[in-house]
């Protein structure tokens, strides 16, 4: 075996994800595929392979437990190569693998591509959309209504903390579409001038809640109350079969020093102690009851009809490994 | 006779926030019409009082959202012009002006304390607090209940753009006081925990609404949602008397240079940055308003205002007549 020090480069992913460089649930779940892939084209022996991707999986679910998509993505790739593994076969190791990593990759370009063309049918021309942190779906939503011709204007907060607003601004003024942003707390503000809200999602769980980035429960609250719809677009890969057993999803909070710096602290005189505190969640949950709809590959669906999906996807009595049991030892 | 260099120091310093919060500034106008009355070097009694007039319009055209400060200016000048109408000598008058704006922040110093008093009253041993921006006289509300022996936890929002959250919690932290930091999209995840919101107030209109540093009406939102208690601590003569008459309460947009930076702006030409600094948080979200002068439900709002500006009103009420029968003829 190789000495850890070169591994390093491999681990980085883990790093990026953690500390929010990559913030898009899709590209962190193919980061993380890829970095597999390439580790297994240049690894040695399937041992190797199998201690490296056991560390590399446990480890990037642990920097982002609330990726559906990561984990769903993870249990597919784990299955497509326990044979391979099992038979000490290196040769059919990488094959498979990398026969993996290509369908997957082709299946959510696929899936998306679906599910932006469904969404541009609610998207009228001349409509105010609002939108939250950074999704690549509703990017691609947003460029095909651009591209189909529809005139709209983007409402986007900031989105702190993490700030992808400022990321999806940037993008969106690229693609040539007007925009408005604004921070967080006047999300309400411009509700009155909104008349949808298009939002991603981490995870789906069993019941149709929607774990997303921090503020998103806010967001669909406010559009609730201002009787503006909300729009989640999501593959059936971000369904959380887990949630099915009643395991709720981990809500991750980030480090006080990625929201606020120790500098500014110390000049404030603030010092985190028993008597002060920053508290820096990076996800909150969504109810159903503030979601119109779940736009996925396989249809628009009601929110509360995902444990019907689930059913039509894994069978009922449910079939699917659970995560824990792969990874375990 | 020339303004004072003193005087436009505070317009400027109100103007570019370094005095901020409603009370603060009343009190800074207050001030500014003292300073103004002792340097004024002229000798005629209508001198003064153009003199007095255009300071008081230097004074009031820094923010047009706050009606703290065209009422702290006003209480000065009613005073003033009395003497005036009634013949008095320029050496009185200067003499009431000092008198007039001492008495008001005396006023106002005692109105915060009285509030904090009253307000005390409705915290429980062990609540959890939260509350957004910097406002003196919520600040005065927690103290107080601190200082009376209730164990407090007390949630602080960030305050995009500016921060405002920083120096709340800093205050609270060096009375001992347990606080945590949360970014402003985290308010609803939060809610759960939350036992009460207290805010201050810009302003209060004669409905009962609220003008509140941005993203107070989310807030109250979530909290009604959650059945979270949300109180707005308000000195009366924070309540506008000119919604009585239908008058709108200017919400002030500020600088896009508070949200983003400056290269940010200039890459992003189609992004339209908006930065309200208030919203308006609608009665039936708010439990109660807390004056120096008691608890009264939003919807009594109309009963302060009766009372504090009926001398205003009633001369508001004969303008408009007057006018209206100017129209008819």
């Amino acid at each position: 075996m190789r000495p850890m020090e070169n591994y390093s480069k491999y681990y980085k992913v883990i790093e990026d994800i953690k500390y929010g460089r990559i913030q898009s649930a899709t590209e962190a779940t193919l980061a993380v595929l890829r970095t597999a892939v390439r580790f297994t084209e240049e690894a040695r022996g399937v041992s190797e392979v199998r201690n490296f991707l056991k560390h590399l999986f446990f480890k990037s679910i642990e920097a982002r437990p609330t990726n559906a998509l990561l984990i769903n993505v993870i249990r597919g790739a784990i299955l497509s190569i326990k044979e391979a593994i099992d038979l000490n076969d290196m040769k059919r190791l990488r094959e498979v693998f990398n026969e993996y990593y290509n369908e997957i990759v082709k299946e959510i370009k696929v899936m998306n591509d679906a599910i932006a063309k469904m969404a541009i049918n609610r998207i009228e021309d001349g409509d105010h959309v609002l939108t939250y942190s950074y999704s690549t779906i509703v990017m691609k939503a947003l460029k095909l209504a651009k591209d189909k011709e529809k005139n709209i204007r983007v409402y986007v907060p900031e989105s702190r903390p993490g700030l992808e607003g400022l990321n999806t601004a940037r993008e969106l003024e690229r693609y040539g579409i007007p925009v408005t942003l604004f921070v967080d707390s006047a999300t309400r503000y411009f509700m009155k001038e909104v008349n949808k809200v298009l939002i991603g999602a981490e995870a789906i769980a069993a019941n149709g809640a929607i774990v997303s980035k921090v503020g998103t429960s806010l967001v669909a609250l406010a559009a609730h109350e201002a009787r503006v719809n909300v729009f989640v677009l999501a593959p059936t890969l971000k369904f959380s079969p887990e949630t099915i057993y009643g395991e709720l999803v981990e809500l991750l909070e980030k480090e006080p020093e990625s929201f606020i710096s120790i500098e500014h602290m110390h000049k404030m005189g603030l010092k985190i102690n028993d008597k002060f505190n920053v508290k820096v969640p990076m996800f909150d949950v969504t109810p159903p009851e503030y979601i119109d709809a779940i736009i996925t590959e396989r249809g628009l669906i009601a929110p509360q009809a995902v444990t019907f999906m689930l059913r039509e996807i894994y069978g009922w009595p449910f079939q699917f490994a659970p995560l824990k049991e792969l990874l375990g030892d | 006779m020339k303004i004072p260099e003193a005087v436009i120091k505070i317009a400027d310093d109100i103007r570019v926030m370094r005095i901020r919060g409603a009370s603060r500034i009343a009190q800074a106008a207050a001030l500014g019409l003292k300073i103004a009355a002792e340097r004024y070097g002229g000798n005629s009694v209508d001198d003064f009082i153009n003199y007095l007039t255009k300071v008081k319009e230097v004074l009031e055209n820094t923010r047009p959202t706050a009606v703290s400060l065209p009422n702290a200016l006003s209480y000065v000048m009613s005073r003033v012009f009395k003497r005036y109408n009634s013949g008095a000598k320029l050496k009185e008058l200067i003499e009431v002006t000092i008198k007039a704006a001492e008495e008001f922040v005396r006023y106002s110093r005692t109105a915060t304390k009285r509030i904090g008093e009253i307000g005390a009253r409705r915290i429980r041993d062990g609540d959890i607090i939260l509350t957004h921006c910097n406002s003196s006289a919520a600040l005065s509300v927690i103290i107080r209940a601190f200082e009376e022996g209730k164990n407090l936890r007390v949630y602080a929002t960030e305050t995009r753009p500016k921060f405002q959250g920083y120096i709340t919690a800093k205050t609270l932290y060096e009375r001992g006081i347990n606080v945590t930091l949360i970014p402003d999209s985290a308010v609803r995840l939060i809610m759960k925990k939350v036992d009460r919101v207290f805010v201050g107030a810009d302003a209060v209109a004669a409905n009962g609404a609220v003008v509140n540093k941005i993203g107070t009406s989310l807030i109250a939102l979530a909290a009604h949602e959650a059945r979270v208690n949300f109180f707005v601590a308000a000195e009366t003569y924070k309540f506008s008397p000119t919604t009585v008459i239908g008058g709108l309460v200017e919400i002030e947009e500020r600088s896009p240079l508070e949200v983003v930076s400056e290269e940010f702006l200039k890459a992003t030409r189609n992004v339209i940055v908006r930065n309200p600094a208030f919203d308006v948080t609608p009665p039936e979200y708010i439990d109660a308003i807390i004056t120096e002068r008691g608890v009264i439900p939003p919807q009594a709002a109309i009963i302060i205002l009766k009372e504090e500006y009926g001398w205003a009103l009633k001369d508001y009420m004969l303008r408009v007549t007057s006018e209206m029968e100017e129209v008819s003829l």
